[in-house]
């Protein structure tokens, strides 16, 4: 490799956390530039509220500059920042008060379909402003199990120590949530 | 097989962890039953639009913003240490000591002897400790994992000197609140201990886990500020 070819590659997220670390801003904001996206999607999944959204980003990208000399690259650095994301939603749902089982929503009764209940339109294509709809109207503890699975591609055992319950709520809280999106999209369908 | 059970498998379905013998049966139910075939259906466009769109990010409403207001907390968090730097350089600590004037009476000659004979032996004890706890540690100290859960230990312990002020303060106070204020501090004090707790089997689990070594010391530097604006009250 040239030394051209090295002054054109891109600094590693190590290496800013590295820079950061010592206090350079211009690195930091680097980092952020990069994974600003990433936090806040999360914050808003697991929250389903724009100003809460963005008020746990800022308080994560604080903390990150905080905790940043702690960052040892022993995982990779967008692992960390994911983890630090989740903690800390989970932290503000447990400030707040959230229940993370939600075993009154709809009864811990498995949710069915009785022949001849069923609407008969069929499901609307789903669409990404539908879905963010929906996901945001499901209640926190649904909410957080789908986004950690479905969209954030968790497993079961990852969510389970993450949130202090065993696999198989995690598993049935997963099932709930999934029906009652499957619900919520068929609503706003009626609604349209 | 009905649709109760049938519901309970399609979640099962659609991550494709279904054996065959279930996968067999439950096909044949849902070639019969079309509420359950709906569902099937309805969960997999779902989850099939979630994982083609995973790694999809929208941006905050103001991403500029948001870094400005991140900078200025970073900022002001940093004026004070900036602040407490001197303007112009002082006389060093020793030149001072040095070209001051030595005029000591004879009980503040005593006092002054009677102080370094404390730091002296405090010191001596502290450097007995650590020797001891070292040789009784053994090998077992050098390896990784015992080094971290160490480090751990240490800044805890660090930590809880300074809680346990804090609780003594608070505990002194704490007759003079209403149960409104009690019930709040008890409150937000059982959700800072539940995740000091989350944080503590997270790193029993695993002594190198970054993560939950920051956010065990962000709970305790929580319970630290949470204890400290109650012993105001």
């Amino acid at each position: 490799m040239t030394a051209a070819e090295t002054e054109t590659q891109p600094v590693t997220d190590y290496g800013l956390t590295q820079r950061a670390a010592q206090g350079d801003m211009g690195a930091f904001e680097e980092l952020y530039q990069r994974h600003n996206r990433r936090v806040y999607s999360l914050c808003l999944r697991m929250t389903g509220n724009v100003s809460e959204a963005e008020d746990l980003a800022q308080e994560v990208f604080i903390q990150l500059f905080r905790k940043i000399g702690s960052f040892r690259g022993e995982s990779a650095f967008t692992t960390w920042l994911h983890r630090l994301t989740v903690n800390q939603v989970l932290m503000h749902f447990r400030k707040r008060g959230v229940k993370m089982e939600q075993t009154t929503e709809d009864g811990e009764t498995p949710i069915q379909i009785v022949k001849g209940t069923e609407n008969p339109n069929a499901m609307p294509v789903v669409d990404r402003i539908a879905l963010d709809k929906a996901i945001s109207q499901l209640p926190p503890g649904y909410r957080t199990v789908f986004t950690l699975h479905d969209i954030e591609g968790h497993e079961h055992e990852e969510i389970a120590r993450m949130l202090g319950c065993s696999v198989g709520t995690s598993k049935s809280q997963l099932h709930k949530a999934r029906m009652k999106l499957r619900g919520l999209l068929r609503q706003q369908k009626t609604k349209e | 097989m009905n649709c109760e059970k049938c519901q309970e498998l399609i979640g099962d379905l659609v991550d494709g962890g279904l054996s065959r013998k279930d996968q067999s049966t439950l096909g044949l139910h849902l070639e019969e039953c079309f509420a359950c075939a709906d569902v099937r259906n309805d969960l997999q466009s779902i989850v099939a639009f979630c994982r083609s769109h995973r790694g999809e990010y929208s941006a905050p409403p103001d991403a500029d913003g948001l870094w400005l207001r991140i900078r200025n907390v970073i900022e002001a968090e940093a004026q004070p240490t900036a602040k407490s730097a001197p303007t112009s350089p002082a006389p060093s600590f020793w030149s001072g000591w040095l070209s001051r004037s030595w005029e000591l009476s004879m009980p503040q000659l005593a006092a002054s002897a009677a102080a370094i004979v404390l730091v002296v032996s405090l010191g001596t004890t502290v450097a007995l400790r650590r020797w001891d706890h070292s040789r009784g540690m053994g090998p077992v100290a050098s390896s990784p994992r015992s080094e971290a859960a160490t480090r751990v230990r240490d800044r805890m312990w660090q930590q809880e000197q300074a809680i346990n002020y804090w609780n003594q303060r608070v505990e002194t106070n704490k007759v003079r609140w209403n149960q409104g204020m009690r019930d709040t501090f008890e409150r937000n004090l059982k959700v800072i201990d539940q995740a000091v707790n989350d944080s503590l089997n997270e790193l029993n689990r695993d002594p190198h886990d970054e993560v939950s070594e920051e956010m065990l010391n962000a709970a305790l530097n929580e319970k630290l500020a949470l204890l400290r604006e109650f012993s105001d009250l």
